[in-house]
């Protein structure tokens, strides 16, 4: 009872596969027989021909012919036989295949009542009025954030030097402030000669972003912290 | 007392022990004979193995011309098995599950177990696996007589039976029955 659920049931036709391949092998066996007889007869022919009796050599090699036509027949029977098997056996896989296929069929209705057209439609053009409505934002904000990015940069520029002259070595330092000349026309800035305390008072940035954080440097009363916007 | 081992006919390497003329002999010291036994359990099994041999009866140690004429006699020391000892060293291997009483409820013959049941069940579903047979439906003779020789040529119904019987349980056989015979399906092994 509990074997009969865990594999499928027996069916009348695997019975009847069954019986057709018990057959086969009936057949075979009589086919090893027929064999066995064919053998024996020529063994005894051979000795008959030993002893001289010419007579019963005869008679056992007839015997032996009519058992060999025998298995020719039965040879016969066997491929047809086992023709019948193979194409039981095909039709079966043949079955199965459109059970497959009738399945997959199935599955895929399924997942196309899920996504009709309509639906699709609707969903790509919602999709292209949001990336519309986003283009106009961007191009809003960018126009407000120009002259601002622009402030921030030179600020950051400026910590960033007044960082890097307190560490590096001088004649890197006078190449950064070289630089630093370079870009920055308005902003007269001594060059700093050597590794010390920096001469040059730190401007607080007039801008909504707080520069590069550099508390050893500023004096206290620069140090009016704006909140960073996040 | 040099003992050597003896290659027989058949190809089978016999033990030097084999060539002693004590060892034909029933010993009476507990020990020695427990010892003995297993020896003789060993042999009998590897022999079989070689040769692919699944029954061994009281009646081989009394009549010669039989398979186990290589091992059960020693034709070189002039010494055999007697059927009383052959009998103790089968009812012994019984004992020890190397062996079962095959008819049952006789003691003068037995299916030899140089593979378990269980072992014969595994080497039974690989066979029909890898000959692509799954889910096929096989008679009995096809399984012991196929005209590929498998590792079950040969195998006795008893003992095949047994191996079904133990893939069914793991619902990896089943057995089919009709009028005129028996066959036999299988199945990949279920997700275990």
């Amino acid at each position: 009872m509990g074997a009969s659920q865990s594999t499928p049931k027996v069916t009348a036709q695997d019975r009847a596969i069954l019986d057709l391949k018990l057959q086969r092998d009936k057949l075979k066996q009589y086919q090893k027989k027929i064999q066995q007889v064919l053998d024996r007869e020529k063994e005894i022919a051979r000795q008959h021909l030993a002893v001289g009796d010419k007579q019963r050599a005869l008679i056992a090699l007839r015997r032996r012919k009519y058992q060999e036509s025998l298995l020719v027949k039965t040879d016969g029977q066997l491929e047809s036989l086992e023709q019948l098997v193979s194409t039981i056996e095909f039709s079966l896989i043949e079955v199965s295949v459109l059970h497959g296929l009738k399945q997959g069929n199935e599955v895929l209705k399924e997942i196309h009542k899920e996504m009709n057209a309509e639906s699709v439609e609707k969903l790509l053009e919602e999709t292209a009025e949001a990336r519309e409505y986003q283009r106009e934002i961007d191009e809003m904000l960018s126009n407000n954030l120009t002259v601002e990015e622009e402030e921030a940069v030179e600020a950051e520029l400026k910590a960033l030097q007044a960082e890097s002259v307190s560490e590096s070595p001088p004649a890197i330092a006078h190449i950064i402030n070289v630089r630093v000349q370079a870009t920055e026309r308005e902003a007269e800035q001594a060059p700093v000669e050597l590794p010390s305390a920096p001469v040059n008072v730190p401007v607080a940035p007039e801008v909504y972003a707080e520069p590069i954080p550099n508390t050893h440097e500023e004096e206290p009363e620069q140090r009016e912290r704006v909140p960073v916007m996040a | 007392m040099a003992r050597s081992t003896h290659t027989t006919p058949s190809g089978f390497l016999l033990p030097s022990i084999h060539s002693a003329e004590p060892f034909f002999t029933q010993q009476p010291n507990p020990t020695t004979q427990s010892k003995q036994t297993e020896t003789w359990s060993r042999l009998i099994l590897s022999y079989a193995r070689h040769r692919n041999l699944f029954f061994v009866r009281v009646e081989d140690a009394e009549t010669a011309g039989g398979e186990w004429d290589e091992i059960l006699r020693n034709e070189r020391i002039k010494r055999k098995v007697m059927p009383p000892h052959l009998s103790h060293i089968l009812s012994e291997m019984v004992a020890k599950n190397q062996a079962a009483y095959e008819p049952p409820k006789q003691t003068r013959s037995v299916l030899l177990y140089w593979r378990l049941p269980e072992e014969w069940a595994e080497v039974l579903h690989q066979w029909v696996t890898s000959t692509g047979q799954l889910t096929t439906i096989l008679t009995f003779y096809e399984i012991t007589d196929p005209p590929v020789p498998s590792p079950l040529s040969g195998i006795p119904a008893v003992l095949l039976r047994k191996a079904i019987a133990i893939l069914g349980k793991t619902g990896r056989a089943q057995i089919i029955s009709i009028a005129d015979g028996e066959g036999a399906r299988f199945f990949a092994a279920t997700g275990k």
